[in-house]
Order: C-alpha cells, then structure tokens, then sequence
C-alpha cells in the first residue's frame, strides 16, 4: 500500500496561505468591531458570522458566482492573466471564506479585552493610532489572535464543501486531505481513508492543544 | 494659563463648567458623579465636549464654534489615569520612555534614566508594573506623564487606588514631585484633605456645575454659600437673624439665644432683622466644667444643651447635642468633637445636660449667606 502524500502537502500550504490572509484581512475588520461605533455594525457583525451557520454548498455557490470567469473578480483577474476557479488559489480562497468569521470572532474578544485606557494613555502621550494599535494593543491581545489563527487553520485544513464547489477534486491538482479521503471511501480503499484521518485527527489534536497552552497561560 | 468652558450632555447628566487657572495647581473637588473626571477627559481631548472652548498656555484646543478639536496626540498634555493604566506588557523604563519616542535614542535614556533615579525607581526599572507596589506604580505613571514635559499635567483621583495609611504618605510625595517637575496640575479628587493639601485653586463641583472656585486659603475662610459649606463637609451650618451690629462683631439670634461672631471682611453690609447662614465647627465648642466657677467673659457665647447622641470614634468623640430653646419645646442639634481624655476628665458619660461654650470667633458667616434661595 502506497500514500499519495501530495493532498497532505496542498492542504498544508492551502491552509497556511488561507491563514495568512485570514489574519490579514481579518484583523481590521476585528479592531473595527472591538473599538469603533459606526452605522451599519450590527449587520456587519452578523455578515461576518453568516459563514459559520449557512450550508458549505451555498457558500461555495456564491464564491464561484464571484471568481468564475463571467463573475466580476474571475473576470477582472482573467484580464491579468491568473485563473482563479478550480486551482489551488480557489481552494484557498474556499478556505478563507469557512474561516474568517471563526478568526473574526476571536481576535474580536481578544481585543475588547483590552482596557481602553491603556490605548488613551498612549494616545495622551502622542503616539499615533497605528502605534497604538502595535505597541498597546495588538501585545495585549496577542494571545487571543494566536489561538484564532490556529483554529482558523485548522478550520482551513478541513474544509470540504466549499473547496469542493469552486476548486473541485482534482487530483494532483485541487484535490485537498478531505476531499482525498472522500474519494478514499468511494473507491473501498478504506487503509488509505484510515491513514489519512488518522494523520488530520493527529495533528488538528496537536493544534487544538496549543490553542488550550495559551488559554492557560493568560491566567 | 488654563481656560476651559465647556458643555456636555450624557444620558441625563449634563456637564455645564467654566474656570480658569494661572498655572498653578487646581484641585477638582467634588462627588462622584459630579463631572470632574469627565472634565478631565474634555481637557485631554479623551471626550469631545458639546460646545464651549478649552485654551491651555495660550493654545486653543478646542472650539465647538470655530471648528477646533486638537487631537489628544498634539495636546502635549500629561494624564495619569485613575488606577494608572501603566502598560501591564512594558518595564517600567519602557512605560516612562513611551512618550519620548520622538527624540533621539541617547535623549530617550537619559530622560528615562533622570526620572527613574530621581524618583527613587531605580531597582524597579527593568520590572513590569504588575511586580511593583501601589506607591512604585504611582511613580511610575507620574514619571511617565512627565517625562515628555507636557505644558500640563492631569491627575485622576491618584489615590483611589491606594490603601488609606498609603495615602497621607504618598500625598505628600505626589505633592513634591508636581511641584518639582510639572509647573501646571489639576487635580481630581472626592477627598477634602487631599484637595487642600495639594492645591492652590480649588474648584468646587456639584452634579455638573461650578459651585465656587477660590484660593484654597480663601476657600476655608470664605464658602461662598451654605451649599458650599456643605459640600465642603463643614457641620453644624446654621441659620440665624441679625440682632445688631456693633463695629466688627455681630450679634447673632438664633433659636432663642443670641450668638456673638466676628464679621468676616469679605461679607457685605448687614443690617438687623437680614437672615444669615454661619457655620461652627465642631471641635471649637467647649463643656465648660461643673466644678469650676465659670469664667466670666462677656463675649464667649455660653448655651445650655444635653448630649442626647454619642458615637465612638477610638481617638475621639462624636457628639450630638440639643440646645434648649427658651420654650424648651424645641431643640437644635449641634455637633461635637471632644477628645477621649477630655471626654473622660469631664465625666461626660455620666450627666448628659452640661453648658456649653463657644467662642466668637469659632462662629463663621458664610458669606452671600443669603444668596441661597429657598
């Protein structure tokens, strides 16, 4: 019995780049909930959640409608030369979409944690808004980002509908751990799906622990 | 030097202030609740208020009309927080060089480096604020503020956090070092004796409004109105009619007795029959002893009254006393304070009907005293 190791490794590199524009793009959006009042907030916050609770096929329904070919961010990328729908780039993007609100949510409640005061007393001592953010807050709520990117990554690591719809399962090309062991199961290769499990339950359990370390050590 | 006029409505509160000061340091005395802190936050630009306009050393920055709100950034202005807010992830060089960042690396440490010294933090500078004590922390966020010589210096009721036998200690230590590095403080404290052990100016506040703002010294001397007396803690306010004038010295009617008191030079004409409001201060009434004849003199104010409650204090007494009217119908209360061992030789736990004595000049007209309306 021989492992096709390379869904192992696309997942792992999809993971970790959906994990690094989750952080990105989800930061701003968590320090705009945690510290500003603005019109439109509650509905804003909901939108972020929306992801956590609607069904992955609609999700990635809605994804593809956007970076297919006649969506309006397929066709604009199109123009320049990079194809977004069933490659790797859509499985990241898959990945981002299922775990943004979970990392939104967390670095969230990490920053309101922060005292206020703290932020006004930098600002009363002249640093600007940017300094503020990472020289007061951001160290204080590190933590708390932290464990979200981890869950965010383990969230990544085990998308399967939404990868599926707009990257497909290609193999060798799109084709994530998950959906490797679906097809595992299909075709009665039942080793294979057993291994493969075996090697996401492991290391998402080894994740999960590191979330657990750092909860601890804030107390 | 510091002018500042100011609206701001919250919720239902609403904040209505105007003062000034020369540079020295102001004390915001006050409740809870009465809008000093919030003052404080309009003044660093943490709040942004209705209307009105703050100039600090001669630098608008804030003016509702003109359009003006300096940043907080750009105020220069040193706050310390209430509970100090010193940042928990920093040492204490790092939390007092944070607001030098501007300044060259070696201009950094050797300003940090000054303060840390000079305010004896010197064992503490690579700690985080969580390992020091609330005495070190208070340095800390005084040193911090200071550090980048602000044209003004913000304090947030210093001491709340501390434990009371801390405070009297640390009063004066805060006191020295305003003194010795920020030219102009103001103060915001609930605590009368914190108010006039560090201030030079007090304003007075009451749920949203300035009440009096003096001269600590004149402030004592001179409330201007019963209300004032009152906010200050001074007991025993009360209320008589003028009976006669006779050249520096008034003749009080109150309750059927007549009272004899200095008149205060910055209390306008009175004339008999006008009603006023004076103050007696506890610790100035005196029992005069039953088995010594008394003394005779023609201007101490003798009563006659009975102890009809009486609190413990340790070191002293707190008592109440009903002075019998002429119909012995009615009685007044007055309060007392009498030290244990006087309370002890006097025996006065054992007779409470005793005579009393008050100097004239332990009898203070407020002056206005008619300016509060009914």
């Amino acid at each position: 019995m021989t492992i096709d190791w390379f869904p192992l490794s696309l997942s792992l590199r999809v993971a970790f780049l959906a994990t690094v524009l989750t952080v990105a793009t989800g930061l701003p959006l968590a320090w705009l909930l945690a510290r500003r009042q603005f019109p439109g907030r509650e509905i804003l916050e909901t939108a972020v959640v929306l992801p956590l609770v609607l069904p992955p096929t609609v999700l990635g329904y809605y994804l593809l409608v956007v970076i297919s070919r006649r969506g309006p961010l397929g066709h604009f990328l199109e123009g320049l030369g990079i194809e977004l729908a069933f490659t790797w780039r859509a499985a990241v993007l898959a990945a981002w979409v299922g775990a943004y609100g979970m990392f939104v949510k967390a670095a969230q409640g990490g920053l309101e944690t922060v005292d206020a005061r703290l932020e006004q007393a930098a600002r009363t001592l002249g640093r600007s808004e940017w300094s503020v953010f990472w020289l007061v807050t951001l160290p204080l709520a590190w933590r708390s980002v932290l464990a979200g990117s981890i869950i965010s990554f383990c969230r990544s690591l085990g998308d399967f509908g939404i990868t599926l719809m707009v990257a497909g399962s290609i193999p060798h090309v799109t084709q994530t751990m998950p959906l490797a062991i679906y097809d595992a199961v299909q075709a009665n290769r039942l080793a294979d799906a057993n291994v493969m499990s075996l090697v996401i339950v492991g290391l998402v359990s080894l994740l999960l622990l590191g979330v657990s370390r750092l909860a601890r050590l804030r107390a | 030097m510091l002018e500042l006029s100011i609206r701001k409505s919250l919720g239902d509160f609403a904040l209505d202030v105007a003062w000034a000061s020369e540079g020295e340091v102001v004390c915001l005395f006050g409740a809870s609740g009465s809008g000093k802190s919030l003052t404080l936050q309009c003044l660093a630009g943490l709040t942004r208020p209705d209307a009105g306009t703050i100039t600090v050393a001669g630098r608008c920055l804030f003016d509702h009309e003109r359009g003006i709100n300096v940043r907080p950034q750009e105020r220069h202005l040193g706050y310390v927080f209430q509970g100090y807010a010193l940042f928990p992830h920093l040492t204490v060089e790092a939390n007092i060089a944070f607001g030098l960042f501007d300044r060259p690396a070696s201009e950094r440490r050797r300003r940090a480096g000054e303060l840390i010294e000079q305010l004896g933090l010197g064992p503490a500078a690579t700690l985080k604020p969580g390992q020091l004590s609330g005495g070190q922390q208070q340095r800390v966020a005084l040193a911090r503020a200071i550090a980048p010589e602000p044209a003004l210096l913000l304090l947030d009721e210093p001491f709340s956090a501390l434990d009371a036998p801390l405070r009297r200690q640390l009063r004066e230590e805060v006191g020295a070092i305003i003194r010795r590095y920020a030219k102009a403080t103001v103060i915001v404290t609930h605590d009368l004796a914190e108010a006039f052990q560090l201030a030079d100016r007090i304003v007075i506040y009451d749920r949203g409004r300035v009440v009096q703002t003096a001269l600590r010294d004149d402030i004592i001397a001179a409330p201007a109105s019963e209300h004032v007396a009152r906010l200050l803690g001074f007991r025993n306010v009360l209320r008589g009619r003028v009976q006669a004038v006779d050249a520096d010295l008034v003749s009080l009617e109150w309750h059927g007795q007549i009272l004899t008191a200095p008149i205060p030079p910055s209390t306008g004409p009175l004339s008999a029959g006008q009603e006023v409001t004076f103050f007696v201060r506890p610790e100035h009434i005196r029992f005069v002893p039953k088995d010594r004849p008394p003394r005779r003199d023609g201007r101490m104010n003798r009563l006659r009254a009975s102890i009809v409650d009486r609190a413990d204090l340790g070191a002293s007494y707190s008592l109440r006393l009903a002075v019998e009217g002429p119909d012995r119908a009615t009685a007044e209360l007055l309060e007392v304070d009498v030290p244990r061992l006087v309370y002890q030789l006097l025996g006065l736990n054992r007779d409470p009907h005793w005579e009393i004595a008050i100097q004239p000049s332990a009898i203070q007209l407020v002056s206005g005293a008619s300016s509060r309306k009914a």
